[in-house]
């Protein structure tokens, strides 16, 4: 080993022994008197490692720095200091010069430690003062240290074991600026990486595989004889799998490492900011790709200091809320239906969503008539929105209101979802959702003239054709700039061939209507960015390897980078943010696609349908609240197993209904190719053959009961000329397969005892149909009652005890306020949680309803919203931790 | 003479290799400790609002090697693909760029002392990327300054 080897091996150990300390010194000071002496002597004997190879070294600042460090430590162990705020301050500011001393090995001289060495004297010296380490003992312990390296290199550390006015001067000319806490020091994941032995052999392994592929390859392929050339290829195929998986692995890190900083970050903004705060991590061990664990320290650190910051009050304000003075704000990290989820939720004030539409208003962000319009949701929303701060006195700790916005980008830079839910009194949630890596992503395959394009399905809302006939009415021109109308918005349209300036086939160009002329629009979002992209031909879905562009091409904004296709060709990946600028589209705050479809919902009669036809006369429509998802597939995956149809898909068989079995209907048209309306029946899935989708748009709900009742079908009504059928899924599924239900609970007779009842009440025939399929397809008994009177009856009559209230507002005989009144002044029904279902959504109806008692208040008709709000009321209220009083008082 | 040598071509000496190759009707060569590999990946992907001077992109093994226009360097007009064409592989700082010629031709042995500065004739944009002139049996040889190749226009 010559000398430079034992320098970096020295500071890859100190490293090592750094990167718990902070930590470790945290949890130290969190024990207060009751030391853990094991815990001290962890951190004891790293420092005192760090000394003793600094002082073999001859670093003297190191050396000097672990040397005070190491006496504090020694004196805790001893239990002669106790810790507390002020020694671990001391302990861990000098932790962190220690670490970027260590980092910056060759320039450590050059750092001014004097600071570091008064406190950390002062601390030792007001302990008991019978116990300063002199020198002498000091070298002795270096010594012990430094045999193991080399016997005659012994003396030098001795030699150079500083008295402290020889340590000031000789910093005295050292650069001063450079003498503070350093800050951002880079962490070691930059460069190096760990790989476990086990994932190396594994890979080892694989390549041992690939390069025995290869030579049965060469040889077949040598031999002219083609005959295994497939089970040669489905090796090949395996094992590049196998090492793209490992590969994969090789790139993980746990997420503790960013994590890891937090502790510290907590703790030091609650000094500044007098609040005192408890940082709950939870899922540390959770493994991320490489490149997520560098681009998520930022947006989290921000998160992490909003938190404390603006979420979290101080402890008066606390005490005074009746919370504990002690905050608590919990990370976490957890993997969810192939992405990473993280969590940074705090159980401060919440935020205020009112005094957020105001600030809005006042910073010109929205105008009044768009706040009156916006939802708590979207509203919370607006905190994403650039030039947004609510607190009322900018602090230079969570920045000047650029924060959540500068989140939001760069989350979804990243392909990530950011989204916060937050209640007055209770807290405040962000949630991050992130792809698993960067390096690999999901993609869309499109053509335009002669070249393919990647564009990333994160950046994808959804798709649409329009038909060469609808093309009139659909694509318009504002003033030169064409427009898409859908569901009832106008959607700016950019044609990729003209961004590009690409020759395009002709069947797009705005005024051919020739007969191939479907136009394919995908309509892609980058942050506030929504618009519809138009293509020559969509091909399929890929996941690809993104590689980066040359620097001769980095002035073209339009592409995020390359990757290669199957057939070897390159394909740019598109940066719709990018492509957007270069078609000089107008950055315009676009609506939120869930605005647009929760507007449609929330409007007090109509719900968001879609519409197929089956025969291509005949249409209907489903409730789109009902559908897990839309499969498009070909008419010949269809099986038939004993005059069942079913559909093959994802390794399993999904049950079919054929629309004309099941209800008076002609025949399916038939067809190459098909959709199939998924939806949920308690634990099973059940598709219904859908030939030809229409539309997805909100449809009047004053539909005529009579006409074409039959079970099924809840009722029709006229769409543009068109009688159109509204399907009941649920009774379709029943008609279809009465066994399924015999153990499950009936229409409005409750039949399995152990699951919970809800009691319903809603006056319009439609809803109630709705919401009793919701909740029954969720597992509940339900007990549906077609107004309050009947409903306070029912909740009278004795022995059918329930678990949860379901209300409409506007009803006829007992509105839904009088209903919760009258529960809640029952003593033995006041424990029952009362969510209303409703179109109303002024503040005042809201107002009225929690003084009312209602525990929550739900637009129509948000399936996933209402069975999650059911699921979670009834775990409190089994868990009894939210006492309806409580409740009531916390809201208002 | 020498003066103007020295200008155009850093103090060189010793011998050299030339990787030679037509663009048009010039006969160019590049030092061949420059030139990775020469290959047939001429399908060139192209990039949209790239630089002039970016032909576009290929797929080397896996690697997105960008694509320069040899021809509107030199001020010669736009690249014409034909069956002879080849991509020139070289490395620019650790990044891989191709460049496409009309035609490879052969290696040739040279010593620097051989090289002769361009003519003066030469006019700016050529002369700015050729390093001097080789003298052949039957014709000439400009030996490209690939440092100012690779920087584009």
């Amino acid at each position: 080993m010559n000398d430079r080897q034992i320098v970096d091996e020295f500071v890859a150990e100190s490293c090592d022994h750094l990167a718990d300390i902070e930590s470790q010194l945290l949890a130290i000071e969190a024990n207060g008197a009751a030391i853990d002496e094991e815990l001290v002597n962890t951190v004891f004997r790293a420092v005192h490692s760090i000394k003793g190879t600094a002082g073999f070294l001859q670093l003297s600042n190191i050396q000097d720095l672990s040397h005070e460090m190491e006496t504090v430590l020694n004196l805790i162990r001893s239990r002669e200091l106790a810790p507390d705020a002020g020694i671990t301050n001391a302990l861990l500011r000098a932790a962190d010069t220690l670490r970027a001393m260590v980092e910056n090995v060759d320039n450590s001289g050059d750092v001014d430690v004097s600071e570091h060495l008064t406190a950390l004297r002062s601390i030792a010296s007001g302990a008991q003062t019978a116990v300063p380490v002199p020198p002498p003992a000091d070298t002795e312990k270096t010594l012990d240290m430094v045999q193991t390296f080399v016997a005659e290199a012994a003396s030098e550390p001795a030699n150079d074991v500083r008295t402290p006015a020889d340590s000031v001067s000789a910093t005295e000319t050292a650069d001063r600026g450079n003498s503070t806490r350093p800050t951002g020091h880079t962490p070691a994941t930059e460069t190096n990486i760990r790989v476990s032995v086990r994932v190396l052999d594994h890979l080892m392994n694989l390549a041992g595989e690939l390069v025995l592929s290869r030579n049965q390859l060469l040889q077949t392929v040598g031999s002219k004889t083609n005959g295994n050339l497939d089970s040669i290829s489905a090796r090949l195929n395996q094992v590049t799998s196998e090492i793209q998986e490992a590969v994969m692995q090789t790139r993980l890190q746990v997420v503790e490492t960013v994590f890891s900083k937090f502790p510290r970050v907590v703790r030091d903004l609650c000094g500044t900011l007098g609040k005192q705060c408890d940082l709950v991590v939870e899922g540390e061990d959770v493994e991320l790709d490489k490149s997520i664990i560098e681009a998520i320290g930022d947006p989290l650190t921000h998160l992490i200091r909003n938190a404390v910051d603006h979420g979290l009050e101080t402890p008066a304000e606390r005490i005074a809320a009746g919370k504990s003075p002690k905050g608590r704000i919990l990370l976490k990290a957890f993997h969810q239906a192939g992405k990473v989820h993280l969590v940074v939720r705090d159980d401060g004030a919440g935020i205020d969503v009112a005094r957020i539409r105001e600030k809005a208003v006042a910073k010109g962000i929205i105008t009044a008539e768009q706040a009156h319009e916006l939802g708590d949701r979207e509203s919370l929303r607006l905190i994403f929105r650039p030039g947004f701060s609510t607190a009322d006195q900018l602090t230079n700790i969570s920045g000047r209101g650029v924060g959540m916005d500068v989140v939001r980008t760069n989350i979804e830079r990243l392909g990530g979802t950011v989204d916060v839910d937050s209640r007055v009194g209770q807290g405040t949630g962000v949630n991050l959702t992130l792809p698993l890596t960067l390096a690999i992503v999901p993609s869309l395959i499109v053509r335009c003239g002669a070249g393919r394009f990647a564009i990333p399905q994160a950046s994808i809302s959804e798709l649409v054709r329009v038909k060469a006939g609808e093309r009139a009415d659909k694509l318009q021109c504002v003033n030169d700039a064409e427009v898409l109308r859908l569901r009832g918005n106008l959607l700016p349209l950019v044609r990729l061939s003209g961004a590009l300036r690409l020759p395009s086939s002709g069947a797009n160009t705005p005024d051919h209507t020739g007969v191939a002329g479907n136009t394919n629009i995908i309509v892609v979002e980058s942050g506030h960015l929504r618009y519809g992209l138009i293509v020559d031909a969509l091909h399929d879905s890929e996941e690809i390897v993104v590689k980066p562009l040359g620097k001769n091409m980095k002035d073209c904004r339009c592409f995020a980078g390359a990757t290669i296709l199957g057939d070897g060709q390159v394909a740019l990946i598109l940066d719709v943010a990018g492509l957007a600028a270069q078609a000089s589209l107008a950055i315009r705050e676009e609506k939120d696609r869930s605005e647009s479809v929760e507007t449609m919902a929330a409007s007090a009669d109509s719900q968001a349908m879609l519409l197929f036809t089956n025969a291509s006369t005949e249409q209907f429509a489903v409730p789109m609240g009902l559908i897990s998802r839309l499969e498009r597939i070909r008419g010949d995956q269809i099986d038939s197993v004993g005059g069942q149809e079913v559909l093959q898909y994802r390794g399993a068989s999904l049950t079919l209904l054929s629309l004309e079995k099941q209800i008076r209907a002609l025949p399916r048209a038939e067809q190459q190719r098909l959709y199939v309306i998924v939806f949920r029946v308690g634990q099973r899935e059940i598709g219904l053959i859908a030939p030809q989708l229409t539309d997805i748009r909100a449809v009047p709900t004053e539909i005529d009961t009579t006409s074409f009742r039959e079970p099924g079908v809840v009722g029709s009504l006229v769409l543009e000329g068109k009688t159109t059928r509204l399907l009941d899924l649920l009774e379709l599924c029943r008609a279809a397969h009465p066994d399924w239900f015999e153990h499950a609970p009936q229409a409005e007779t409750p039949a399995a005892p152990h699951a919970p009842t809800i009691l319903l009440a809603e006056d319009s025939g439609f809803f109630r149909k709705q919401l009793v399929s919701f909740l029954q397809a969720d597992g509940y008994n339900v007990l549906a009652c077609e107004d309050g009177q009947i409903a306070w009856d029912a909740l009278r009559r004795p022995g059918q005890p329930y678990d949860l209230i379901v209300t409409d507002l506007e009803m006829p005989h007992m509105n839904g306020f009088d209903l919760a009144k009258r529960v809640k002044s029952d003593p033995s029904l006041r424990r029952l949680p009362i969510i209303a279902v409703t179109s109303l959504a002024s503040e005042e109806d809201v107002e009225r309803g929690r003084k009312a008692g209602i525990d929550e208040y739900l637009i129509k008709l948000d399936r996933d919203q209402l069975v999650n709000t059911v699921a979670e009321r009834l775990r409190l209220s089994r868990l009894g931790a939210v006492q309806p009083q409580n409740t009531t008082g916390r809201i208002s | 003479m020498n003066a103007t040598l020295e200008a155009a071509a850093p103090v060189r000496s010793g011998d050299v290799e030339f990787v030679t190759f037509c663009v048009g009707d010039l006969l160019l060569g590049a030092e061949i400790c420059h030139v990775e590999e020469i290959n047939r990946h001429v399908d060139v992907t192209p990039v949209a609002h790239s630089p002039e001077w970016v032909l576009g992109v290929v797929n080397l093994r896996g690697e997105v090697v960008t694509v320069l226009d040899l021809r509107w360097i030199l001020g010669l007009g736009n690249n014409v693909t034909t069956a002879t064409t080849r991509n020139v592989v070289v490395n620019a700082g650790g990044e891989r760029i191709g460049f496409l010629v009309d035609r490879i031709a052969d290696v040739v042995n040279a010593s620097w002392s051989d090289i002769k500065a361009p003519p003066a004739n030469l006019n700016g944009a050529q002369g700015r990327f050729l390093q001097g002139i080789y003298e052949l049996d039957h014709g000439l040889l400009a030996v490209l300054n690939m440092e100012e190749v690779l920087a584009g226009n």
